[in-house]
C-alpha cells in the first residue's frame, strides 16, 4: 500500500470540524431557514469519509457526531453512533465499489441526513410524544434541505484539502 | 462470527463503537467523571462562541432606533393597560419586578449566569451556562431575566447546567391571567417554539382570557415563585385533537437569543406545594 503522510490533511479536517461546531452552535452566525439551521457536521464527515480509508473515516464520524450530540446534550449518543457506522461504511463502499464525484457526494449526503434526522424525530420527538408528525414536514425537512445545501461549499472544501495536503 | 473479526477494521469498529456505547452509558448515569470531561472538552469551544455571539449581537444605530421606538410604543402600551386594570401598588411591584428583582422580592437568592452554549439541534432552544452545583444551582431551580420566567436547570453538573426553556413542552408551571385571574399550565409546543412563543394550557373553558393579558407564574407547585412575569397573551386557540382552549404566550424575553440570565437558587416557601385555594391572585 502506498504510504501517505496524512498529519497535515487530518489536522486540517479536524480544525474544520471545530469551526464547523462553533459556526452551528453560535446564534447569528449562519441565518435560520424557517426556524432551522443546518447540521454541519453531517456533510463535512460523510464527504471526509468518501475520499478516506475505512479507519480515519471512522474517527472522523465519530468525531462529527460526538460534537453534534455534545452540542445539544451533555453526553454521547444518537449521532455519535450512526455517523460512526455510516462514515465506517462509506469508506469501506467508496475504497473499493465507487467513484467519488459531486453527485455520489449530494447523493449520499442528502440520504445519510435524510435517514439520520428523519430517525432521530422518530426516536426522540415523535415517540416521546413532543410533537407530532406535522412537525418534521414544518420543521426538520427544511433542516435536512439547508444541511444538503451546505454540502456543495463543504465536498469542494474537503476535495480541496484532500488533493492538496494528503501528501504534504 | 469469528470470520467478521478477521478483519483489523472491523475489529477497530466494533472496539470504537463500544468504547462509544459505555462512555455513553455512564454518561447517562450521571458519572461525574464523564459528565466533567465532556464539560472540560466542550467549554474552550463554548467560550469561542458565546464571544462570536456578542459581537454578532451588537446592533446598528438604524436598528437601535427602530428597537427603541417599538420598545416606547410597547412601554406606553403597558402603561396604559397598567393603568386601567390596577390600581399604584400593582403597577409599581410589577415595575419593580421588570428593573429590580431582589429589591422587590428580598427572599430571591439568584446568580448572574452566562449562557455558553447553544446547538441547532435542539428544538426547544434549550442552552447551556456557565455554573453549576459548585456555584449552588441545584437541579430545577427557576430561570429568569429581568423580563421574566426563562425555564428551569434541567441537568446540571459541576461547572455547567442545562436549561430547558418556556418553549418546551417539557416544562410545566402554573400559571395565572393577572387580569382574569383564570389559571393554568405555561408549556411549550412545537406548534409554535420556532416563533419564540410558548403556550397557557388546561384554561377553563370560560376564562376571560384576552389577547393583552399578562401571564404570571401561580407558585402552587412550588418549583417556581409567584408572580415572576411569564409573557403577554398573544391569542387563543383551540387544540385539534382535544378541542380545549389554550392562549399563545408571546414572552418578553427573546428566548432564542438571550445570553444573560440568572438562576434562582432560593426563595421563600421553595419546594411547597400551596393548595389551590392560597394561589397568588394579586
Amino acid at each position: 500500500m502506498e504510504r501517505r503522510y496524512t498529519f497535515f490533511l487530518y489536522a486540517a479536517y479536524s480544525l474544520e470540524l471545530l469551526l464547523l461546531f462553533i459556526l452551528q452552535t453560535t446564534p447569528l452566525l449562519i441565518p435560520e431557514l424557517f426556524g432551522g439551521k443546518p447540521l454541519l457536521m453531517i456533510p463535512a464527515v460523510v464527504t471526509v469519509s468518501l475520499m478516506e480509508e475505512q479507519v480515519p473515516a471512522l474517527f472522523f464520524g465519530l468525531a462529527g457526531g460526538a460534537l453534534l450530540d455534545l452540542g445539544c446534550s451533555d453526553n454521547l449518543g444518537y449521532y455519535t453512533i450512526t455517523l460512526t457506522l455510516i462514515c465506517f461504511l462509506l469508506g469501506f463502499i467508496f475504497r473499493d465499489y465507487m467513484v467519488v464525484s459531486f453527485l455520489n457526494a449530494m447523493g449520499f449526503t442528502s440520504a445519510v441526513t435524510l435517514v439520520t434526522v428523519f430517525f432521530y424525530f422518530i426516536f426522540f420527538i415523535l415517540l416521546s410524544g413532543r410533537a407530532d408528525f406535522s412537525y418534521f414536514v414544518s420543521h426538520c425537512l427544511s433542516r435536512i434541505l439547508y444541511t444538503i445545501v451546505c454540502t456543495v461549499p463543504l465536498y469542494f472544501i474537503n476535495k480541496f484539502l484532500f488533493r492538496n495536503l494528503r501528501d504534504f | 462470527m469469528r470470520e467478521f473479526f478477521a478483519d483489523k477494521n472491523r475489529k477497530i469498529l466494533a472496539f470504537a463503537l463500544a468504547a462509544v456505547i459505555a462512555v455513553s452509558v455512564l454518561g447517562a448515569t450521571g458519572n461525574p467523571i464523564v459528565a466533567s470531561g465532556f464539560n472540560f472538552l466542550t467549554k474552550g469551544l463554548s467560550r469561542v462562541s458565546a464571544a462570536v455571539t456578542d459581537a454578532a449581537d451588537e446592533k446598528t444605530y438604524e436598528e437601535l432606533l427602530e428597537e427603541n421606538k417599538k420598545l416606547t410604543k410597547e412601554a406606553a402600551d403597558l402603561r396604559t393597560q397598567l393603568v386601567d386594570y390596577y390600581d399604584l401598588k400593582d403597577e409599581n411591584a410589577r415595575l419593580w419586578k421588570y428593573y429590580n428583582l431582589t429589591k422587590s422580592n428580598p427572599d430571591y437568592k439568584i446568580l448572574p449566569s452566562r449562557v455558553i452554549r447553544r446547538d441547532s439541534n435542539d428544538e426547544f432552544y434549550s442552552f447551556t451556562i456557565d455554573a453549576g452545583t459548585t456555584s449552588g444551582i441545584k437541579l430545577r431551580d427557576p430561570v429568569l431575566t429581568e423580563n421574566g420566567l426563562i425555564g428551569f436547570v434541567s441537568s446540571v453538573t459541576a461547572a455547567s447546567s442545562r436549561v430547558t426553556t418556556i418553549l418546551s413542552p417539557d416544562l410545566q408551571a402554573g400559571a395565572i391571567d393577572k387580569k382574569s385571574s383564570a389559571d393554568g399550565v405555561v408549556s411549550g409546543k412545537a406548534a409554535v417554539s420556532d416563533e419564540g412563543l410558548t403556550t397557557l394550557t388546561k384554561i377553563d373553558a370560560n376564562a376571560e382570557i384576552a389577547a393583552g393579558d399578562i401571564v404570571v407564574t401561580s407558585g402552587i407547585g412550588g418549583i417556581y415563585p409567584p408572580n415572576l412575569i411569564v409573557g403577554k397573551v398573544k391569542e387563543l386557540k383551540i387544540d385539534r385533537y382535544d378541542a380545549t382552549k389554550y392562549a399563545v404566550i408571546k414572552p418578553y424575553e427573546d428566548i432564542k437569543r438571550v445570553t444573560d440570565v440568572v438562576v434562582l437558587t432560593d426563595f421563600k416557601n421553595k419546594g411547597q406545594v400551596k393548595p389551590a385555594s392560597e394561589k397568588e391572585t394579586r
